[in-house]
C-alpha cells in the first residue's frame, strides 16, 4: 500500500496536451476517482502512474519515493483496463496464478495467494472454470483478482464497469466499494460516469482537457463546484444555469434576472470580485427548484415522469430549466406555475463560468426574490 | 399522421432465430411510443419492420386501415433518425434541411421551401446556424439537423432508433425535453427505440417493453413503473433496482387465495424507509452494507436473510456500515409476483 503523488505532470502527444501541469495527491488506502469526458486525459493519467507513459515534465511519486524513471514492471502497481483480456484457455485458477508464475513464486505460495484472492472476491466456486463459462460480472471479478493477486501497492482501474449492462453495473458498484474497504488498498478509478464518481470514491478529481478542475470529496464537488463545467458533469439531470447581470449596489452582491434577483448576505465572501453590470450565472440543481404556490412565474415546457420522481421542464425567460417534483404532481404543457429556488442551494458563477459563491446548504448566504 | 397496429408480428431470421415473436400492439395516432428493452430484445427489428427495412415472416403491420407489409420503404411515408447522424457534411444546415423538399417532384416553390426550413429550424433549435457547414457543427447540433431533415418532409410516422446514445449525458437530458416538446407541437406519431429506461419513461406517452422478442407490457410510464406485468419489467424499469423477496418470510398479508410460499414480494426502494429496528413500523430488520451518496439522494444497500435490499432517501442522517436498521415498506406499494413464472399477482 502506498500514496501516489503527481507533481506538475505534463504529457504531450504531438500538438495535443493530454495532461497539463497536473498536481494530485492520492492518499494511502484511498478510493480515488478521476472523472471527465472522453479525451480529458484520464487514461493518460493512469498510464503515467503505472509507467506506460513518461511525462514530458513533472514527477510521479509512490509512497514518497520518486518513480518517474522506474520501469513499469518494478513499480508494483496493477492496472486493469476496460477490455478484460482473460486467457480463454486457462481456468480461473490459471488466470489468477499467471502473474505469480511469471514472478516464479513457489507453488505452495501460488496456491495460497490464489485461494485467498478468490475468497475475497467470492469466486472460489469458479476456480476450475474457463472464462467462456462465466457471466460478465464473474469475468470482471476474475480480472480484478488477477490484478490483486500480486498484492500491488496500488490498483488502477480504467472504466472497469462500462462494458457491463445497467443492472450489473449497479451491483458491481456496491461490490467494488465493499472490496476496496475490505482490502484497504490505494485504488485509482477512472470513469466518465458521474454516478460512479459520486457513489464510490473517497475523493474525486474532475479533469477537462488535461487540466484538473477540482479535487475533493464527491459531496463537496456536488455542493461547492469550482466552475460550471464541474457543476454540469456531476449531478443528473445537470445543474440549471440562468444568465443574470451583476448589481453591486450598497456593497452587496446581487444578480438580477428578468424574473428574479439573488442577493448575497453582507458577510458573504465571494471567491472573486464581480463588476457592476457584468454578466453572471445563477446555478441551481433540479432538486432545489420547487413548484410552489408563490414565487417566480414560469411556464411548463414538458414533463418527464421517471416513476420515483418527475422532471418538470420549465420555461423561464429564454431558458428551459429542470425541476424535480414528486411523481404525484400532474402538470400540462404550457400551464403557468410558480417556482422557488432554495436559497441554501444557490450558486453564483461569473461570466466565464468560475464559481463566485455557493450557499452549500447554509441558510442566510443568499436571498432569492421574484422580480 | 397515422395509427400503427402490429398484428401477430413475427420475424424469424434464417437459422431459426426468432427476433420478434407474435407482437400485438396498437400505437394510437399522434402518440409518442417507446420500444424499450435490452440489446437483442427485438426492438430494432420491430422498428425496421414498421419502416419497411425488414419484411415480417408472419403477421401484419397496419397504418390506419392499410396493410403495409408489402409496401416498399419509399412508399410508406416514414421518417427516420438513427444513432449515426445522417447528414451531408459538405452542405450548409439550410441545404441539409431543405434537401428532402428539393428532391420532390414536382418541386415545391422556393418561398414554400424557405418557409418550411425556417419553421423546422426553429423547432429543432438550429435557426442561428442555417448558413454554417453541417460538418463544422458540434455532434449535438448535427443530430438536431438530422432530426430536422426527417421532420421537414412531414412523414406520417417518425421512427427514431437510439438517436442520442452517442451524445453526452447533459445534452441527452436537454434533448429529452426538447423532443417531447417537438412531438407535442407537431402531433405526429413517433416511435422511439431505446435501451435506456429513463429516456423511455421521460418522453413516451406509452412504452412497449420487450424481452427476447416477446412483448412484456404496453402501458403508460407510470403503469409500467407502478404496475409492472412481471418481474422482468419490474427489474428493467427504475434507476435503483426494485427489491424482490420471498413473500412467505415477510409479515405481509398475501393476496386472497394465494399461498405465500409461491409468491415473491416486490417493492421499489423509494417506497421503503429506514426506521429504528425496534419500531412497530419496521417490516424487516436489515444490516447496512453500503451507503452510496448520489448528491440529490442516498442509496442504502442492506442485507436481510441473505437477500440484498435497497432503499433510497434524501441525504440526511446516514446509517453506519454494519448497523442494524428497520426497514418500513409502504403497504400501498407492495407488489406480488408468482415465484415460478414471474407474472404479477393481484
Amino acid at each position: 500500500m502506498a500514496s501516489i503523488r503527481l507533481e506538475r505532470v505534463t504529457k504531450r502527444f504531438g500538438a495535443v496536451t493530454a495532461l497539463d501541469d497536473v498536481s494530485v495527491e492520492i492518499h494511502d488506502g484511498e478510493f480515488f476517482a478521476v472523472l471527465g469526458p472522453p479525451g480529458a486525459g484520464k487514461t493518460t493519467l493512469l498510464r503515467t502512474i503505472v509507467g506506460l507513459e513518461t511525462p514530458d515534465a513533472g514527477d510521479v511519486y509512490l509512497g514518497g519515493e520518486r518513480i518517474t524513471d522506474v520501469f513499469p514492471g518494478d513499480r508494483n502497481i496493477a492496472i486493469m483496463f476496460q477490455n478484460l483480456a482473460l486467457y480463454p484457455d486457462k481456468t480461473v485458477f490459471g488466470n489468477l496464478a499467471f502473474p505469480l508464475r511469471q514472478a516464479k513464486a513457489p507453488k505452495a505460495e501460488i496456491r495460497r495467494r490464489v485461494e485467498e484472492t478468490a475468497r475475497t472476491l467470492h469466486i472460489e466456486p469458479l476456480l476450475g472454470r474457463k472464462p467462456a463459462k462465466l457471466s460478465g460480472g464473474e469475468r470482471q471479478r476474475v480480472a480484478l483478482g488477477r490484478a490483486l493477486v500480486r498484492e500491488p501497492r496500488a490498483l488502477l482501474l480504467d472504466e472497469p464497469l462500462s462494458a457491463l449492462d445497467a443492472l450489473l453495473r449497479l451491483e458491481m458498484r456496491a461490490e467494488l466499494k465493499r472490496l476496496q474497504r475490505d482490502l484497504g488498498r490505494t485504488l485509482v478509478y477512472v470513469t466518465h460516469d458521474q454516478v460512479e464518481a459520486m457513489s464510490m470514491p473517497d475523493r474525486v478529481a474532475v479533469l477537462r482537457e488535461g487540466v484538473v478542475q477540482q479535487v475533493d470529496t464527491p459531496e463537496a464537488v456536488y455542493h461547492r463546484p469550482a466552475n460550471r463545467f464541474v457543476a454540469t458533469v456531476i449531478g443528473s439531470p445537470p445543474m440549471n444555469f440562468l444568465p443574470a447581470t451583476v448589481e453591486a449596489s450598497n456593497g452587496r452582491l446581487r444578480a438580477r434576472h428578468a424574473s428574479f434577483a439573488v442577493e448575497a448576505a453582507a458577510g458573504a465572501a465571494p471567491a472573486r470580485p464581480l463588476a457592476d453590470g457584468a454578466p453572471c450565472f445563477v446555478g441551481v440543481r433540479p432538486e432545489d427548484v420547487r413548484i410552489a404556490e408563490t414565487g417566480i412565474p414560469a411556464t411548463v415546457y414538458a414533463t418527464e415522469p421517471l416513476g420515483g420522481e418527475t422532471v418538470v421542464d420549465l420555461a423561464l425567460g429564454e431558458r428551459v430549466i429542470k425541476a424535480l417534483a414528486p411523481p404525484t404532481l400532474s402538470l400540462r404543457p404550457d400551464a403557468a406555475v410558480r417556482i422557488e429556488l432554495d436559497p441554501a442551494r444557490v450558486h453564483l458563477f461569473d461570466g466565464a463560468g468560475d464559481i463566485v459563491l455557493s450557499a452549500a446548504g447554509e441558510r442566510g448566504v443568499f436571498t432569492v426574490r421574484p422580480a | 399522421m397515422a395509427a400503427i397496429r402490429l398484428e401477430k408480428l413475427t420475424k424469424e431470421f434464417p437459422g431459426g432465430v426468432v427476433a420478434v415473436s407474435e407482437v400485438d400492439l396498437t400505437m394510437p395516432d399522434g402518440e409518442f411510443i417507446a420500444l424499450l428493452g435490452p440489446s437483442g430484445c427485438g426492438k430494432t427489428t420491430t422498428m425496421n419492420m414498421i419502416a419497411g427495412l425488414e419484411r415480417p415472416t408472419a403477421g401484419e403491420i397496419w397504418f390506419d386501415e392499410r396493410p403495409m407489409s408489402r409496401v416498399p420503404v419509399g412508399d410508406r411515408n416514414v421518417g427516420f433518425v438513427f444513432q449515426n447522424y445522417a447528414i451531408f457534411t459538405h452542405m450548409t444546415v439550410r441545404e441539409n434541411l431543405s434537401f428532402g423538399l428539393r428532391v420532390r417532384r414536382p418541386r415545391p416553390e422556393r418561398s414554400q421551401i424557405d418557409e418550411r426550413v425556417a419553421r423546422v429550424a426553429e423547432v429543432v433549435g438550429v435557426s442561428g446556424m442555417l448558413d454554417r457547414k453541417a460538418g463544422r457543427l458540434s455532434v449535438n447540433d448535427m443530430q438536431k439537423v438530422a432530426l430536422g431533415r426527417s421532420m421537414i418532409v412531414e412523414p406520417a410516422i417518425f421512427l427514431l432508433d437510439e438517436p442520442f446514445s452517442n451524445l453526452d449525458a447533459a445534452f441527452r437530458a436537454y434533448m429529452r425535453a426538447e423532443l417531447k416538446r417537438i412531438q407535442h407541437e407537431i402531433g405526429q406519431t413517433m416511435v422511439y427505440v431505446t435501451h435506456d429506461q429513463v429516456e423511455a419513461m421521460a418522453m413516451a406517452d406509452r412504452i412497449a417493453v420487450m424481452n427476447l422478442g416477446v412483448l412484456q407490457q404496453f402501458g403508460s410510464p407510470l403503469d409500467i413503473y407502478d404496475r409492472p406485468a412481471n418481474t422482468f419489467v419490474a427489474g428493467f424499469v427504475g434507476s435503483t433496482r426494485i427489491n424482490i423477496l420471498p413473500a412467505e418470510r415477510l409479515p405481509v398479508r398475501a393476496p386472497a387465495g394465494r399461498d405465500p410460499g409461491t409468491l415473491s414480494l416486490a417493492i421499489r426502494p423509494e417506497y421503503t424507509r429506514i426506521v429504528p429496528p425496534d419500531s412497530p413500523e419496521a417490516t424487516i430488520g436489515a444490516k447496512v452494507n453500503l451507503v452510496e451518496p448520489l448528491g440529490a439522494k442516498d442509496v442504502v444497500h442492506m442485507s436481510w436473510e441473505g437477500h440484498d435490499v435497497r432503499t433510497v432517501g434524501t441525504p440526511g442522517a446516514r446509517p453506519r456500515i454494519g448497523e442494524l436498521v428497520g426497514l418500513a415498506f409502504d403497504p400501498s406499494r407492495i407488489l406480488f409476483f408468482d415465484e415460478a413464472t414471474g407474472t404479477a399477482v393481484n
